[in-house]
């Protein structure tokens, strides 16, 4: 084991899950983060990304539900996440605040997600030490 | 912190390049210093005459008009990628300039950012 | 500085040699997801580098890995970003 003085990353997913492979190979980084005993910043969905924070996914009982699996860690691991707030009304994510604001019948954010902009990605990109973006493949 | 944004897929056709813009955006809103690079099929964000209303969408052509007043220092188009589309020097907007993209092009910003 | 350079697109992909004309001698390249099948795709004069060895075996590529590219799992990854201030994703 080499010991080397632990970074904070941010990791920023732009492709959606079931369209990409990005949230995974993510959530894989992500963990192989953690055991080599760094810190995890914060992560930030972006465009198709937001697609992660909806709780109305609802993959084959056979296929793994990957906004499941990425709030689970995110709980466990204490780690911020939050959804782009322009990219996530545009795409039908919304939170309760926003839902009373736009007037609209439901919110439908995972846990632990939060809604933010993009201060905050400019934020990410001047506090951490290391910022790695998951993008779509096409 | 100097921040490159790469738009290079064709506007309309998808969002990429307009989230990619409000990044540019967000950056020069933070005093951010902030560049964006036109590549491969992006260049086509360049040309003029667009006719987004016929698509109902907004403009790109407008909103990179606004890019110098919010403060995007600089627009800089791939001119290989001008050529292979035919996009004469001439016809490009006033803050755009030209230039090859080598290693050390790249080199000059701390973060290169494409979605 | 060395630029770590993470891809993955597939080889034909305009991105691909787009990341390949930004590549200065001393960087690094790691293929992921789609990019990994750059290690069949004859036409493509392939850098030293690094491949994704889950993207790899996924895709039943492993056989067919040139000396050139060197496996490595996701702590590999993590070891890579510690190494390089500089990291850029295609």
């Amino acid at each position: 084991m080499t010991q080397t003085t632990p970074l904070s990353y941010t990791l920023v997913i732009t492709g959606a899950p079931y369209t990409s492979q990005a949230p995974q190979s993510a959530l894989a980084f992500a963990r192989a983060l953690f055991e080599a005993g760094h810190r995890l910043d914060s992560v930030f969905l972006y465009g198709n990304g937001v697609y992660l924070a909806s709780c109305l996914a609802t993959p084959p009982g056979d296929e793994l539900n990957w906004t499941q699996a990425w709030s689970e860690f995110l709980m466990e691991t204490r780690t911020p996440a939050v959804a782009c707030i322009a990219s996530a009304l545009r795409r039908g994510i919304l939170d309760s605040a926003e839902q009373t604001r736009y007037e609209q019948p439901a919110s439908n954010i995972a846990e632990p997600f939060e809604m933010a902009g993009l201060g905050d990605w400019v934020e990410a990109t001047v506090s951490s030490s290391r910022i790695l973006y998951f993008l779509p493949t096409d | 912190m100097n921040t490159l944004i790469v738009i290079d897929s064709l506007p309309y056709g998808d969002w990429r390049g307009r989230e990619a813009l409000d990044m540019a955006f967000s950056l020069a809103a933070f005093d951010r210093p902030v560049t964006l690079l036109f590549r491969g099929a992006g260049v086509n964000w360049l040309r003029p005459g667009q006719a987004a209303d016929q698509l109902h969408q907004k403009s790109v052509e407008r909103n990179l008009a606004a890019a110098t007043i919010f403060g995007v220092s600089t627009l800089i188009a791939d001119k290989a990628a001008l050529r292979q589309y035919r996009l004469p020097s001439d016809q490009l907007p006033e803050a755009a300039c030209e230039t090859d993209l080598t290693p050390a092009f790249y080199q000059q910003f701390d973060s290169v950012v494409a979605l | 500085m060395p630029t770590l350079h993470i891809i993955n697109k597939a080889p034909d992909h305009p991105r691909f040699s787009a990341c390949l004309e930004a590549l200065a001698e001393d960087d690094s390249l790691v293929l992921i997801e789609n990019a990994v099948a750059a290690l069949v795709f004859g036409e493509l004069p392939l850098p030293t580098c690094y491949a994704l060895h889950q993207d790899v075996q996924a895709r039943a590529l492993s056989q067919s890995a040139e000396p050139a590219v060197k496996m490595i799992d996701y702590s590999g990854l993590v070891a890579l970003t510690e190494t390089h201030q500089r990291v850029v994703n295609w």
